[in-house]
């Protein structure tokens, strides 16, 4: 039981996780594509992010850097081959439960 | 640069105990998303009051960024996690490389005043003096030097002064039972430096007990004075 709360605290890293896998990206950008590749089912509060972003970098899942674009300095993350590994964990185990969950709502 | 809109969340968070780095660029990074998120609303058709307040909403409130923020222990400072190693043990330590460097700094005197500007046992110049000052120092100044630097930042940093008060305690009874022996003798042709350390503990005398509670009344009155002020100024409205 212990483990799936912690899965659920875990949403968050997981997504950013998945999303940053496929580009790098800064806060803003990353607010926007939860809400898009969720179809809007999960909105997280934007500013979340960034305490979840800099926790995951201290714990090596992403980097950080900072890019300048039409004169506006952001902090772009990416994700590192140790972040990559962690979002094999958490894919793994989220697809566990929702098959889990999944199997109990059909036989229901 | 922060902005008065995140200014008083930079101010919490630093007082909570994040790190000043993580500080710095949280402000900055949300101060970006929310000229985003205004930018956004505004492109929507929203005026620029609704905008800042749609944004705001989204954003979350400074309490929710606050929680979030505390609720990720490795945000906040090395010496918040570990208060007793920043504010008890590190300044113990620095006694005595204070004393040590003391004895680095009387030798490199010695050195320099004979070798360099030709000074003898019979002409020492200053030497006497700066060995004397130097031995005074470790004796009577390191203790509050080591005490006062973790007392100041731990009222810079907003800590709890519950450790840098032990830790001062501490330095004060190791200091005063600490011996620190710099001295300079006319032996001819230079001169002769000598230097030692020892601690006289149990056995603590009446100068001792001046040392230790010297240090902690210099130490600690000006700490908690400046800790009543800044409390007074802060509730004022």
């Amino acid at each position: 039981m212990a483990q799936n709360a912690s899965l659920m605290s875990g949403v968050p890293e997981l997504l950013v996780l998945r999303l940053l896998s496929t580009q790098e990206m800064y806060g803003y950008e990353l607010a926007r594509a939860v809400r898009e590749s969720t179809r809007q089912a999960i909105s997280l509060g934007e500013g979340v992010l960034y305490p979840a972003l800099h926790a995951m970098e201290s714990r090596g899942f992403v980097k950080a850097r900072r890019r300048t674009v039409s004169g506006r300095t952001r902090v772009y993350y990416a994700i590192t081959p140790r972040g990559n590994r962690r979002l094999g964990e958490l894919s793994g185990e989220w697809r566990r439960i929702a098959g889990g969950v999944r199997a109990l709502l059909e036989g229901a | 640069m922060t902005t008065r809109r995140f200014e008083g969340l930079a101010q919490r968070l630093l007082r909570a105990g994040i790190a000043p780095r993580h500080v710095r660029r949280l402000i900055a990074e949300l101060e970006a998303h929310f000229a985003d998120l205004v930018a956004e609303q505004r492109s929507a058709g929203l005026s620029q009051a609704d905008s800042e307040t749609q944004a705001t909403v989204r954003l979350g409130t400074d309490d929710v960024l606050i929680a979030n923020i505390l609720a990720r222990p490795e945000l906040r400072s090395w010496a918040r996690q570990w208060p007793w190693l920043a504010f008890v043990v590190l300044p113990l330590l620095a006694l005595p490389v204070q004393f040590v460097l003391s004895m680095l700094a009387a030798v490199g005197v010695l050195a320099f005043s004979t070798q360099i500007l030709g000074m003898t046992a019979l002409h020492p110049g200053a030497v006497p003096w700066v060995v004397a000052g130097l031995q005074a120092y470790g004796m009577w100044i390191a203790p509050m030097a080591a005490a006062g630097a973790a007392c100041f930042l731990a009222l810079r940093s907003g800590a709890p002064l519950a450790w840098p008060i032990v830790g001062s305690a501490l330095i004060a009874l190791l200091g005063a039972a600490t011996n620190a022996s710099f001295e300079w003798t006319p032996e001819v042709p230079r001169g002769a430096l000598s230097a030692g350390i020892g601690l006289h503990f149990p056995d603590v005398g009446l100068i001792s007990s001046l040392r230790a509670i010297l240090t902690i009344l210099t130490v600690l009155t000006p700490i908690l004075w400046l800790r009543r002020r800044r409390r007074e100024l802060s509730s004022l409205p």
